[in-house]
Formats: C-alpha cells, structure tokens, sequence
C-alpha cells in the first residue's frame, strides 16, 4: 500500500478477506505515533513496548466493535492511553510518586527521586536532570491531568483533538491542564 | 500562561526519551507476528431484532387464536342459559303455586283476599 487513505482503510478494516493486511497499513502508519504517546507514560522503553503490542492486541480483537465513528488513530490513541493508564495502576508507580507533589517540602521527595534514578541510569533516556525531574513531576499528577499534559504541552495537540481522544469536554480539559501545570511550577519552586 | 513559559524556560520541550536502534523498523512486523489469525466464523443467520418481535408477535397470535377456538364462547353460553330457562318456564305446570306462595308470603288468607276485592 504506497499512500495511506483513512477512508480506504476504514472500509478495509471492516472486511474479514482484508482487515489483516489494513491494520498492518495501520500499525505502519501510527506505530511510532502511538510508541510515543505511550511512552511518555510508562516512561520506560521495555514497559511502552509491552504496552505498545497489548494495545495493537486489544484493537485487533475489538476491530469487531469499532464501526468507524471515530478515525482510526484516535480509536488506537484512546486503547494505548488507556492501556498505559491501566499499566501504570497495575504497577502502582504513580502512587509512589504522587507523594512528591502531595507533600513537596516534606519527606515524600524520597519516592519521588526513585523516579529520576531509574530515568538516570536508563540507557533509553537521553535526558538532563530537570528533564527527569519533570518527568517524575508528570508522573506524580492524577491520570486526566497527566495525559492532558502530556499531550498538550509535548505533542501540542489541541483541545479538541483531546477532547475527541479522552471524552472529556474542552473545558474540562483546559481546567485540567492548568492545574497540571500550577503543580508542575510548584514541584520546581519548592525544589530551588 | 506564565507558569507554562517558566516550565518551558527551564525544561524545554525537547523529547528526552530514545528508543534502540531500529525498534521502528522492526515494529509493524514484531506487532503483525503477536496477532492471532482471525478463525472463520461459523456461518449464522442473524437477522435484525425487529424480526424476532415479529416472529414472536405472530407465534402468540397462534396461541391466543387456538385458545379462543377451543374455548366456549359467551354468546353459545348465554343461548344455552336462556334455553335451559326458557325449558324450565315451559316444564311448570299451569297450576296456583306461585299465587300460594305468594299469598303465604304477603301472610294473607282467602277471606283478607276477598275482603280486600269487595272494596272494589
């Protein structure tokens, strides 16, 4: 398939003699998209990888249940987000690192910090110090706010696309994100 | 927003992560090779939920049909009952009975009776 059409696909995806070769198109053509989105997440390479295949699993087994409503990507951008969400609670990294911002003066910055030495000494973080210590940041904030960050600040997606991607209004997320990044400034303040 | 100019001043946005060389062009294959081949489904027929409502509509029309068949109707009940009433009307005999009983209910003898005719 030498140019990748929406459309096309989406109808190739409904038809049982094609669906496989139209989600290959898919993969080829959001593989990477989606790699990122997930692993600013997990953080990890090995972790964004194993969500990464889960996620293609659970679209291809549930291509049954998508009718084409939404695009293609942002069907496969709301599984891989929830998916990664569903890692990380499973984990329960985030509820380690929450403690840091839920407490930035007090002692909770000891958990915190377990964050930055894993991204440190990860061979797969090409990343300063304070890109670490966002990151740890990011990770302590609750899911919708977390996700709306990453998105938005990263990505610079906009609100509608996000708001189409998590079901949440446009409102509720710009209230999202600036209290996401009201933390965020007070994670780094407190630490100066 | 200033709080976002401060995070971007002293972050950036630059993506810190990496990934090992030529993880993507190994993953449309890598993810192809862990899907399950689709089994073919055995051959259904569903029809739209609509039929099944009027399928079963036209079932319990049968049923309420052979119910009221088989039972008796009100009409050959009331034919019956006026018949039965009518024989009974016709099987008494024409005698005083009824003027008896009705002249013992009202408690009048023959003389009250009489009495009560010579008025007119």
């Amino acid at each position: 398939m030498e140019k990748y059409d929406d459309q096309l696909i989406l109808q190739m995806l409904m038809n049982p003699e094609t669906q496989r070769r139209a989600f290959e198109a898919c993969v080829r053509q959001y593989g990477e998209q989606l790699y990122w989105q997930v692993r600013k997440i997990v953080l990890t390479h090995d972790d964004a990888n194993d969500v990464l295949q889960n996620s293609f699993l659970k679209a291809w087994n549930g291509l049954g249940s998508f009718q084409g409503e939404s695009k293609v990507f942002t069907w496969l951008s709301r599984i891989a987000i929830n998916e990664s969400l569903d890692f990380l609670r499973r984990n329960k990294q985030r509820l380690a690192a929450s403690e840091v911002l839920s407490t930035p003066t007090g002692d909770g910055s000891k958990s915190g910090e377990r964050i930055v030495d894993r991204l440190v000494a990860d061979p797969y973080f090409d990343g300063s110090e304070t890109e670490a210590l966002l990151q740890e940041a990011i990770a302590s904030l609750p899911d919708v706010q977390r996700t709306v960050f990453q998105l938005r600040y990263f990505d610079e997606m906009k609100y509608n696309d996000i708001s189409h991607l998590l079901g949440t209004s446009e409102g509720a997320l710009k209230a999202s994100y600036h209290i996401a990044v009201k933390k965020i400034t007070e994670f780094f303040k407190a630490r100066d | 927003m200033e709080e976002e100019k401060y995070i971007e001043e002293l972050v950036g946005k630059r993506n810190p992560f990496v990934v090992p060389e030529g993880y993507f062009e190994q993953l449309t294959d890598q993810v192809m090779q862990s899907l399950p081949e689709r089994r073919p489904r055995a051959k259904t027929v569903w029809m739209r939920p609509v039929f099944y409502y009027a399928a079963a509509s036209v079932c319990a029309l049968f049923v309420c049909a052979a119910v009221w068949l088989s039972w008796p109707s009100s009409s050959q009940q009331e034919q019956k009952t006026v018949a039965e009433a009518v024989q009974a009307v016709q099987q008494q005999q024409p005698d005083d009975t009824f003027f008896d009983e009705a002249a013992d209910y009202m408690m009048l003898d023959n003389q009250a009776i009489y009495a009560c005719l010579s008025d007119y």
